[in-house]
C-alpha cells in the first residue's frame, strides 16, 4: 500500500511526522495544490459543498494517479461536514474508476479512540507505541508552528528576497528529520538565532510594520493553495502575519492537560463566552475570542478566511462585525473558493492594510 | 397581564412545536407563534438575512423579524442534540446568539443550551434550564415542573402520532392505507406512491416547499413524507453503513432514500434539498450515488431557494411523474 493525505500548509510536514513514527515508509508525500488541482476537484464535488471538499478531492486524484492507493483523511463526529468528506470522496472515486482504501481519523474524540485508530494504520506498533508516535507529533507540531512565525515574521523585514522562504523550508525539514526529542529542544533554541543571523533585517520597516493575525477556518487559513498565499500576500505589504488558529488545539494532549500552560485556544474560548457561549464546530468560538485577544495584544487588526457555504463560520461572519465594533478591532472577512479572483483578493487586503496604517500614523502623530 | 412569548415558525419549530407550546400555556405565559411563512415575511427574510445562510434560515430571519413588536420574550433554544453521538445542524446552535448580537434592543431571547452530543447534558441539565425558564414567567416550582412534565407528554404523544408503525408502513406499501392528503384520481386509475423526502421545515412550510405536497395529491400521488418513517426503519438503514452519518435530519433523508432504494416497492422518490444547506450537499451526493447502483426505483432532486420559480418547478415534478407512468407502461 502507498499511503498519501492532503496537502495542508506547512502542516503537511506534521503528517509526515506522523506517519513516519507510525512505522509507514511508504509515503507518497502530497505535491502542492495547483489550479488544475482545484479544478479537477470541483468538476467531480457536489455543486454546493465546502471549498476544503473540493481541494482535497483533486489532491487524492492526482496521487491516485501517481499510484496512491490509501488515503487518509480526518474523519469521526463533530459539528461540521468534515467527517463526512470521506465516504462522500470514497463513492465519487469509485465511480472514477480507482481501487483504493479510506483510512480516517477521527479527531474532535476521546485521546484513546484517535490512539486506537491511529495504530490501526500503523505498521504493527502497540498501542503504547502509538501513543509515543503521537507524542513526538504533537511536540514537533509545536517547533513547526513556532518556524511558521518566524518565517511570516523575517519573510516582511528581509532585505534580500526568498532568503526567509528557504530558511523556513530547511528547517522544517530539518525539525521532521530530527529523531531523538532531546536534540530537537536543543535546536528549537537555537532556533531565533538562526533566523535572526541568517536574514539580514530592515529596521525602518520594523518599526513602522503592522501586524495582523490571521483567523478562520483551520483548512483555508493554513492551506496556501486555497487563501491565494494570504502570508505572502500580506508580508509583501509590510505586515508581520501570525497564524491564529493551530493544530495544537487538536492533538497537543500534552499542552492540554498541562495545568500551568493555557493553550491560546481555551483563551479564547473563555473570551468569546459573552457572545457565543458554546462550540458549534469549525473554529467559530476561537474566531470570535481572537478578536478580543488580539486586541489585548496590541495587534493592529484580523483577517478572517473562511471557505464558501462554510456552516459554522457563517456564524462567526454574522456576530463579529458587532465583537469587532465593540473592541474597535478591525476585522476583515473574506470568503473563499475555487472561483475567487487573485486581482480582487488583493485590492481588499490592500485597502485593509491602507486603513490600518492610516489608523496607527493618527495614533502616532496625536 | 400575561407574558407573550414569540416563537418563529421555523427550523427547530418544526420538530418540537408541541413541547414548545405546551410548556409556555402550562406556565400562563402567551404563546404567539409567526404566521405560515408568507410574501411579508419571505421579503423581511431576504432583505436583513445574512446573505451566505441557506434559504431556511433567511426565512427564520423573517419569522423573527415578523414577531419582533408583538412580544415580550423570544424562545429560539440553542439546540445541539439529543443523541450521544449525532448532532443537529451547527447553525441551530448560533443562531441565537446571532440574532442576539445584530439586534441587541429587541426583546429578549430566551435560549437555553442543551446538547447531549459533545456538551454531554443530561437530565439535570435539563432540569436547571425548565426551572431558570419557569422562573421568568411565574413563582411557583411546582407549576414549572408540572409544565416541564406535560411538555415533555405532548411531544412523546405528539411524536407517537407523527412516526408510523412497520407495520403501517408495510400497510401503505400496499395502498391500505393512506397517510397524508387522500390523493386525486381524476386522472388516473391507481395513485402513484412517491417517498417525499427533505427537512421537516421545508416539507411542511407551504412557501418553501411551494406547497408540494397538495400538488401532488392534486395529480394523484400517494406520499410518505420522510419524518413519517419508523424510526427503527431508518435506523437500520443507518447500521447498514460502514460509517457513521452523524446529522440527525441527514440520517432520516438518507434512511429514507436507502430503504426505497433497496426494497423497490414504490414507483419514485422526490428529495427536495435548501440551497446552501450543509447537510443537503452531503446528502444530495450520498442520495444520487446509491441511487445509481440501485437503479430500480427513480429518484428526483430539487434544490430550492428564494428565486425557485413555481413554474419550472411544476414543470419537473410533472416531468417526472410523465417518467413513472410511461415505466409502467412498458
Amino acid at each position: 500500500m502507498t499511503f498519501t493525505f492532503p496537502h495542508f500548509g506547512s502542516l503537511t510536514y506534521v503528517f509526515e511526522i506522523l506517519l513516519r513514527e507510525l512505522g509507514r515508509n511508504d509515503l507518497l508525500l502530497p505535491k502542492k495544490p495547483s489550479k488544475k488541482t482545484s479544478e479537477l476537484g470541483s468538476r467531480y464535488s457536489p455543486e454546493f459543498v465546502c471549498t476544503p471538499f473540493k481541494l482535497t478531492l483533486g489532491t487524492f486524484i492526482e496521487m491516485l494517479d501517481m499510484g496512491a492507493d490509501e488515503l487518509g483523511i480526518g474523519g469521526g463526529n463533530m459539528y461540521c461536514r468534515f467527517g463526512l468528506y470521506w465516504p462522500v470522496q470514497r463513492l465519487i472515486l469509485e465511480d472514477l474508476g480507482y481501487d483504493f482504501k479510506y483510512s480516517p481519523i477521527p479527531i474532535y474524540d476521546k485521546p484513546l479512540n484517535i490512539v486506537k485508530s491511529l495504530q490501526a494504520i500503523s505498521n504493527d506498533l502497540t498501542v503504547w507505541e502509538a501513543i509515543q508516535a503521537l507524542r513526538t507529533t504533537w511536540i514537533k507540531t509545536r517547533h513547526i508552528e513556532l518556524v511558521d512565525k518566524f518565517h511570516f515574521k523575517y519573510r516582511t523585514l528581509e532585505l534580500e528576497k526568498g532568503l526567509a522562504d528557504r530558511l523556513a523550508d530547511e528547517t522544517h525539514r530539518k525539525i521532521v528529520e530530527i529523531e531523538k526529542l532531546g536534540e530537537l529542544r536543543k535546536y528549537s533554541k537555537k532556533l531565533p538565532k538562526l533566523f535572526a543571523n541568517n536574514i539580514e533585517t530592515d529596521k525602518e520597516k520594523e518599526k513602522d510594520a503592522i501586524r495582523i493575525g490571521v483567523c478562520g477556518e483551520i483548512y483555508v487559513a493554513l492551506e496556501p493553495a486555497l487563501n491565494l498565499d494570504v502570508h505572502r500576500k500580506l508580508n509583501e505589504l509590510g505586515v508581520i502575519t501570525k497564524n491564529c488558529v493551530s493544530l495544537g488545539m487538536l492533538i497537543d494532549f500534552g499542552r492540554k492537560i498541562n495545568p500551568f500552560k493555557t493553550l491560546p485556544y481555551k483563551k479564547a474560548r473563555k473570551v468569546a463566552k459573552p457572545y457565543i457561549g458554546q462550540r458549534c464546530g469549525g473554529e467559530a468560538q476561537e474566531n470570535i475570542g481572537d478578536i478580543i485577544l488580539y486586541k489585548r495584544k496590541k495587534w493592529e487588526g484580523l483577517v478572517h478566511l473562511y471557505p464558501f457555504t462554510c456552516m459554522p463560520e457563517i456564524i462567526t461572519r454574522s456576530i463579529a462585525p458587532q465583537v469587532s465594533k465593540e473592541y474597535e478591532m478591525p476585522f476583515l472577512s473574506l470568503v473563499v473558493d475555487e472561483h475567487t479572483a487573485e486581482a480582487g483578493f488583493q485590492t481588499r487586503l490592500e485597502a485593509f492594510v491602507d486603513l490600518l496604517r492610516r489608523k496607527k500614523q493618527k495614533i502616532a502623530s496625536s | 397581564m400575561k407574558k407573550k412569548v414569540g416563537i418563529p415558525r421555523a427550523l427547530l419549530y418544526y420538530k418540537y412545536e408541541a413541547m414548545w407550546t405546551t410548556f409556555f400555556e402550562e406556565l400562563g405565559a402567551e404563546v404567539i407563534i409567526s404566521p405560515e411563512t408568507n410574501k411579508t415575511i419571505k421579503d423581511l427574510a431576504v432583505r436583513f438575512a445574512p446573505d451566505e445562510d441557506c434559504y431556511s434560515t433567511k426565512l427564520f430571519f423573517g419569522h423573527f423579524l415578523y414577531l419582533k413588536d408583538e412580544v415580550d420574550f423570544f424562545f429560539i433554544p440553542r439546540f445541539g442534540s439529543n443523541h450521544e453521538d449525532n448532532v443537529g445542524c451547527p447553525k441551530f446552535l448560533g443562531l441565537a446568539q446571532v440574532l442576539n448580537s445584530l439586534y441587541p434592543d429587541f426583546p429578549e431571547i430566551i435560549m437555553p443550551y442543551y446538547s447531549k452530543a459533545k456538551a454531554n447534558h443530561g437530565k439535570r441539565r435539563l432540569l436547571r434550564l425548565i426551572l431558570e425558564i419557569g422562573f421568568k414567567f411565574t413563582w411557583n416550582p411546582l407549576r414549572i415542573l408540572r409544565a416541564g412534565k406535560r411538555a415533555f407528554k405532548a411531544q412523546v404523544e405528539y411524536e407517537e402520532q407523527l412516526y408510523i408503525s412497520e407495520k403501517h408502513l408495510k400497510e401503505w406499501i400496499k395502498s391500505q392505507i393512506v397517510l397524508n392528503e387522500k390523493p386525486n384520481l381524476e386522472n388516473r386509475n391507481k395513485p402513484l406512491k412517491v417517498a417525499l423526502v427533505g427537512h421537516r421545515y421545508v416539507l411542511n412550510d407551504d412557501l418553501s416547499s411551494l406547497d408540494i405536497q397538495e400538488n401532488l395529491a392534486q395529480k394523484g400521488v400517494d406520499i410518505i413524507t420522510s419524518f413519517q418513517m419508523p424510526r427503527c426503519t431508518i435506523e437500520n438503514q443507518m447500521n447498514k453503513l460502514d460509517y457513521n452519518l452523524y446529522f440527525t435530519d441527514a440520517r432520516e433523508i438518507l434512511g429514507t432514500i436507502t430503504y426505497f432504494l433497496e426494497n423497490n416497492t414504490i414507483d419514485g422518490i422526490l428529495q427536495l434539498a435548501v440551497f446552501s444547506c450543509g447537510l443537503d450537499s452531503i446528502t444530495l451526493e450520498l442520495a444520487a450515488r446509491y441511487s445509481r447502483r440501485q437503479p430500480e426505483t427513480p429518484l428526483l432532486q430539487l434544490v430550492i431557494d428564494e428565486l425557485t420559480s413555481e413554474v419550472g418547478f411544476g414543470t419537473r415534478i410533472e416531468a417526472f411523474l410523465d417518467m413513472i407512468d410511461r415505466r409502467e407502461l412498458k
